[in-house]
């Protein structure tokens, strides 16, 4: 008996605990049982759009974790800072694996969430699959292709941001040899290796570019390995990584070099923490792309389109220079980013 | 072909394998002591996601990495406790306890880091744990360098190696240990403690776990993020599979695992134009090599995975 109770007490703290950690978003814990109850039926959400004081809630789903210093951070911090601004409340759900992205797209849409925000092109196939089903809810795919009437692509532009880093790497590298961490061979991670291949070539033809896949956006311990074997086999001394908290990895490993460096992204990472390895970032504003999002929900006029993030319309951005760059430098590397915006950087 | 031949290739190639090796050889052997008690333990990945997080949460508290360590074994034995009460006193099925731990453990670690750290762009940093050259030994042309000016955590992982080989095969308790594995029945008549030794075993596995996993955000990397245990523990899990339950052949399971690794990154540096999924298959692709090679005879400890019930005929 002593024992049976003990075994329950176990599994229920276990379960708590589980619960716990996945989703920790306080603000609409207490009114999710109110909206669970009326997002029930099919038509709640037209509903929820025709009467005034409705809450509008997002969600977001990652597979990394929304802690990682890297992409699900800054994802998760664009999300929270345009829902203050438009009113809506928050949720998310990370640690996710492809299996489960599917089903829990669903179960936001079946919380009667009014907008999903999915940060990433490998979402692409979930998100194409639950948005069929319930035409009620938006999605946002973030570096997605596909358009549909309720799911919008945000679309930061990969080649801008490839040749962005791309140029200032060329201009810092003094050994010709720059090195790109990617996380999984993505689309978009193609595109921003490709084109950081061409911008550094185009500044300094003698560039070389070393790649490597660390197969994980999460393994840190591997990033690091990664970069030191850049450097000791290739003597890379700039890189650019599309692999969040494996880049963090990467910069600890160039940290015990000299006159080794890394490039930022997609937040500005010198605007908030002191490093000697980062000497500038390739700042993506989420937070705005998502805003757009958020004002056609509320307008109703959501779907069918792509909105793209670029250097024209300001979603992409310069970040803070170190003092590693040399002022002739910066002016050079300015008046490069401003070529890219006119688009006459590379024909 | 050159850039192979280099010397400074092959050292820091040497260097980089026995990096990546230490966490999987330390979480094979904490494997090793489980099942040789008879305890299947899959919760390994669990387990070192717990310690990595303990452990740098007090090494970035205190600004003592080998605290950190300690603070990393006591975290896994806490952890560890829940499988062990669940599968030795009420007897629970193994394989479903080891997999809760992995959906729960991690859960909690990455629950506490958001707690105490919230959500901002960058990770916080911890101290590294210094390296320690050994005296000496250290200054011993070529081999000094490679193989004694490590953290002090690498030399505890493989001097475990010989310790724990002299213990299972030549002392009366590591014998007696090893017998609570193969028949719990026949070791209670003759007076084996046979529960006490399996409480030890989950203790000294949940422990070793926990040093792996604080290894990696002590010794290896100053940050913690979650996944940072990439599937360490389910490596370490096969290691003692292919290393046949033996000591020696859990370090020759890590070192291979390690060294195909650091080898696969380094062709992935000089190759960039190979394909990345070909290269990153290797260590997979080596250790199925390796295993038919070798063939799977059944070795492992008789009583594995089965719960013992004292008054049971």
């Amino acid at each position: 008996m002593k024992q049976k109770f003990m075994a329950l007490m176990m599994a229920l703290a276990m379960v708590m605990t589980a619960f716990t950690g996945c989703s920790s978003s306080t603000e609409s814990t207490s009114k999710d049982t109110t909206t669970e109850n009326t997002a029930s039926e099919p038509t709640a959400a037209e509903t929820e759009e025709s009467t005034p004081d409705t809450v509008y809630k997002v969600a977001m789903i990652c597979d990394s974790s929304i802690a990682d210093g890297g992409w699900g951070a800054a994802c998760y911090n664009a999300m929270v800072a345009a829902a203050e601004k438009y009113g809506f409340e928050t949720q998310y759900t990370d640690g996710l694996t492809s299996a489960d992205f599917a089903s829990s797209l669903r179960s936001y849409a079946d919380l009667g969430f009014s907008l999903i925000f999915a940060p990433g092109n490998q979402y692409t196939d979930a998100v194409v699959e639950v948005a069929a089903d319930y035409p009620e809810v938006s999605f946002a795919l973030l570096n997605g292709t596909v358009e549909a009437d309720n799911i919008v692509s945000l679309l930061p532009d990969a080649e801008q941001i490839g040749y962005m880093a791309g140029a200032l790497a060329g201009l810092m590298s003094k050994t010709n040899q720059i090195g790109f961490i990617g996380g999984m061979e993505l689309d978009t991670t193609k595109a921003k290796l490709a084109s950081y291949e061409a911008a550094a070539k185009a500044v300094n033809p003698n560039i070389q570019v070393v790649s490597a896949y660390a197969n994980s956006f999460s393994d840190s311990a591997k990033g690091k390995e990664i970069a030191d074997s850049m450097v000791t086999a290739s003597d890379v001394d700039v890189m650019f990584g599309d692999a969040s908290a494996v880049d963090s990895g990467a910069r600890e490993a160039l940290a015990n070099y000299e006159g080794r460096y890394d490039i930022g992204q997609p937040s500005d990472l010198l605007a908030t923490q002191e490093s000697a390895v980062v000497i500038s970032s390739v700042v993506t504003d989420n937070a705005t792309l998502i805003g757009l999002c958020m004002e056609d929900v509320k307008a109703g006029t959501f779907g069918n389109k792509t909105i793209y993030g670029n250097l024209s319309n300001g979603t992409l951005s310069v970040g803070t220079f170190s003092d590693a760059v040399p002022a002739e430098i910066q002016t050079q590397y300015l008046e490069l980013v401003d070529k890219i915006k006119e688009g006459t950087f590379i024909q | 072909m050159e850039v192979f031949l280099n010397w400074n290739f092959i050292q820091e190639l040497i260097l980089s394998t026995i990096r990546m090796a230490t966490p999987i050889l330390i979480v094979a052997l904490a494997e090793l002591y489980s099942e040789r008690a008879g305890m299947v333990n899959i919760g390994l990945d669990g387990i070192m996601a717990f310690g990595a997080l303990i452990g740098f949460l007090v090494s970035y508290s205190t600004g003592q990495p080998l605290l950190g360590v300690l603070a990393g074994a006591v975290g896994g034995i806490v952890i560890n406790s829940v499988y062990a009460f669940c599968t030795i006193h009420l007897g629970a099925e193994q394989i479903v306890y080891g997999m809760a731990i992995n959906i729960f453990a991690p859960a909690i670690a990455s629950f506490l880091y958001k707690i105490k750290f919230g959500i901002s762009s960058s990770l916080a940093q911890a101290t590294l744990m210094q390296e320690m050259p050994i005296p000496v030994l250290s200054s011993i042309p070529v081999i000094g360098k490679l193989l004694f000016s490590h953290t002090p955590i690498i030399y505890l992982a493989y001097l475990l190696v010989p310790l724990s080989y002299v213990f299972f095969s030549k002392t009366k308790a590591g014998l007696n240990y090893k017998a609570v594995g193969e028949f719990p029945k026949a070791a209670e008549t003759m007076g084996i403690p046979v529960v006490r030794t399996k409480y030890l075993a989950c203790m000294i596995c949940g422990a070793l776990a926990g040093i792996g996993g604080a290894y990696l955000t002590t010794c290896y990397i100053s940050t913690y993020s979650d996944g940072v245990v990439s599937g360490r523990g389910f490596i370490a899990l096969s290691a003692v599979i292919f290393g046949r339950w033996m000591p020696g052949g859990v370090l020759l399971a890590a070192l291979l695992f390690g060294f195909t690794d650091a080898l696969q990154i380094r062709l992935q540096v000089l190759n960039s134009s190979t394909p990345y999924q070909l290269l990153a298959m290797i260590p997979y692709l080596c250790t199925l090599f390796v295993l038919a090679f070798f063939g799977i005879k059944k070795a492992g400890p008789a009583a594995n995975g089965r719960p013992y019930f004292r008054e049971e005929r």
